[in-house]
């Protein structure tokens, strides 16, 4: 069943138009990779799922319903959740605060304490440094954080933006193998990655986005096999 | 940190758990002082306050008021600010400083709206108790203790014209917009008709009741029984604030501080809170303005400048912004200072320019920082979090010293 549908949506920053005419599909209970090189458009595109920033035209459809209009805070309530770039964590709050604030938007109290186990499971980490400020942890710590925090509300959607960033590779590959655990727990996850490597590798599917617009699409597999994917993000050819 | 170095196979999350606490029982010093670290925003005096029981707590609070209420009879030597100045008038003053730095707070503290044009709401709250009362005013008159209400309501609904169109503004764009707002109150008082710009509004009205003399209770001169009103007001405003940031708003309100496009994809209706914080705020400095023009008896435009703005959220700062107490002691110093030392009355700019400058240097987070009820629900996690520590706590509690008591551990003495 498609989860999430965009058509032709094409976002502008002014008069500077981010994306043009994308359109793409997320299956319920896949892994889709979208990658692409700086300034491709991916974060506007994660934005723009997430409700942070509004399309100037086309259509965004979730589980059926059409949330174009949507404003960002009611997206999370119906399943939508982001774990933002650049983390985006509540410095100032404690693990333990961050992760409530996850459940602000929930309205079933009842299945808080069955996620935060869920959460400390992936990420036992943070179960121990649940006292200690968001501000004052390390990046990969804070990234787990950001994860965990987005999985607080129960999401159909996980939306990652550049979960890789700023890690070092053995942690890379940790949080690459935790996404499938999200993943094989029944959760959907959309991700941009600049890291295509680990991210193809990872994903059933993925889009490659170029200033803008979708130039590739198909299996992690088959994009990971593609030449001239393999020249561009690759670092192979 | 560790957790990127060495290899750690996460076949299961869990072994790479215990990699890295055989890892982490090896770093516990770097690690206690991460806690520190996050402690130490806390701050010295909330530590201390935390450390009392429920009980203490209570106590030292009944003190505190019970002290307020008799500073001015008391009138002690050092502390007075005769013969230049009426002391009692001066407590008032202060009172009236530290309500308007409690509504501030919200606006600034909590919500993180750097609100630059706060004395329009002062503004507001004056004028709707002197055009409502004064003989001067041509509109009805009513009671003063309704114009209270009233100009509350009023501000309030100034709050929300003002939020509504700005609020989309983030950061400096909206403190440009709230410098513009106040001026445009002050201009308009000057030039529309009804509102008599310079000559103003006087024998603005005062709560009922006279003296066996015949002079009324709530005159312009004696300032203990404005002072009391008013320390009545901040405490009841403090309670609700308090409870309103333990609440869903307050968090809400920490979250949009911290920041707001997280809080806003974490489910929180960004937008209609920070009108709420702009209202409350508003409703706040209009029952502030409110007490001034009854107290001062007098209105015109002279008093509602840019500077005074400026005071108001040097106030805020210098207390601890996001503390109500901070907020309180803040107001109350700004006030203070001045009406203490009439010599150098004349340069409080200066001097508030420079103990600015220094508090912003030593001691950044005010003089009593937020974190001490920071989070709404700060304590209610950090239960939880002690109620767990507790049963864990001969394996998994390595780096608790002296000082991280837990709250469990204080109820139990309690």
């Amino acid at each position: 069943m498609t989860l999430l549908e965009l058509e032709d949506v094409s976002v502008h920053y002014g008069r500077i138009q981010a994306l043009r005419n994308i359109s793409f599909t997320v299956e319920e209970g896949e892994v889709v990779a979208l990658i692409g090189a700086n300034g491709a458009g991916k974060t506007t595109t994660m934005r723009t799922i997430s409700g942070l920033l509004n399309c100037s035209e086309g259509k965004i459809t979730f589980a059926g319903q059409d949330i174009t209009k949507m404003k960002a805070h009611i997206r999370v309530v119906h399943g939508i959740s982001q774990a933002p770039e650049g983390r985006g964590i509540f410095p100032g709050m404690t693990v333990m605060e961050n992760l409530d604030m996850g459940t602000f938007g929930r309205k079933d109290r009842s299945g808080v304490s069955k996620d935060l186990d869920r959460v400390f499971d992936l990420f036992p980490r943070l179960k121990e440094r649940e006292k200690q400020f968001g501000g004052t942890m390390s990046g990969g710590e804070q990234q787990m954080l950001a994860i965990g925090r987005a999985l607080m509300s129960n999401p159909k959607l996980l939306l990652l933006d550049e979960p890789s960033m700023g890690l070092a590779p053995q942690f890379i590959r940790q949080i690459f193998k935790i996404i499938k655990e999200i993943n094989n727990q029944g959760t959907t996850v959309l991700m941009v990655e600049q890291n295509a490597n680990q991210a193809l590798a990872g994903a059933h599917r993925a889009f490659v986005l170029e200033t803008g617009e979708i130039t590739h699409s198909g299996t992690g597999k088959q994009l990971l096999e593609d030449p001239s994917i393999k020249e561009a993000y690759l670092g192979v050819g | 940190m560790s957790m990127t170095d060495g290899p750690t196979p996460l076949q299961t999350a869990a072994a790479a758990q215990a990699a890295e606490d055989r890892e982490a029982s090896s770093k516990a010093a770097g690690r206690s002082d991460l806690r520190q670290r996050g402690k130490r925003k806390s701050g010295y005096f909330s530590d201390r306050w935390h450390a009392l029981s429920r009980q203490q707590q209570w106590a030292f609070l009944v003190i505190v008021v019970v002290l307020a209420y008799l500073l001015p009879l008391l009138n002690p030597p050092i502390i007075t600010t005769e013969p230049g100045n009426n002391f009692a008038l001066a407590c008032f003053d202060m009172a009236r400083f530290a309500l308007i730095a409690v509504g501030l707070n919200v606006v600034v503290g909590y919500a993180g709206l750097l609100d630059l044009g706060y004395v329009a709401f002062f503004a507001v709250g004056s004028y709707c108790a002197a055009m409502l009362t004064s003989p001067d005013s041509p509109f009805l008159h009513i009671p003063y203790l309704w114009t209270i209400p009233v100009a509350m309501a009023v501000t309030m609904f100034f709050g929300v014209v003002l939020g509504v169109p700005t609020l989309r503004l983030r950061g400096d764009y909206l403190a440009i917009v709230t410098l513009g707002f106040g001026e445009i109150v002050r201009i308009l008082a000057t030039i529309i008709p009804a509102m008599k710009g310079q000559v103003g509004f006087q024998n603005v009205g005062h709560p009922p009741g006279t003296e066996a003399d015949g002079t009324p209770i709530f005159s312009n001169s004696n300032g203990v029984p404005w002072y009391w009103l008013t320390l009545t007001i901040i405490i009841i405003v403090t309670l609700l604030v308090g409870n309103l940031e333990r609440s869903r708003v307050g968090r809400a309100w920490i979250a949009i501080r911290e920041d707001e496009d997280a809080a806003e994809i974490m489910g929180v209706p960004t937008f209609k809170y920070k009108v709420w914080a702009f209202a409350i705020g508003a409703a706040i400095g209009g029952l502030s303005g409110a007490l001034f023009a009854g107290q001062v008896g007098f209105v015109n435009n002279q008093k509602f400048d840019v500077t005074t703005s400026i005071l108001f959220l040097a106030a805020v700062v210098l207390g601890g912004a996001g503390n109500k107490v901070g907020a309180i002691l803040g107001g109350a110093l700004v006030s203070y200072i001045p009406l203490r030392f009439t010599a150098i009355a004349e340069y409080k700019y200066l001097i508030f320019g420079i103990a600015l400058v220094l508090i912003m240097i030593f001691r950044s987070q005010g003089l009593l920082p937020a974190r001490q009820r920071l989070l709404a629900y700060g304590r209610t996690a950090f239960n939880k979090v002690a109620a767990r520590d507790t049963q864990t706590k001969d394996t998994d509690n390595p780096t608790a010293g002296p000082g991280t008591r837990t709250a469990g551990e204080r109820g139990a003495e309690a």
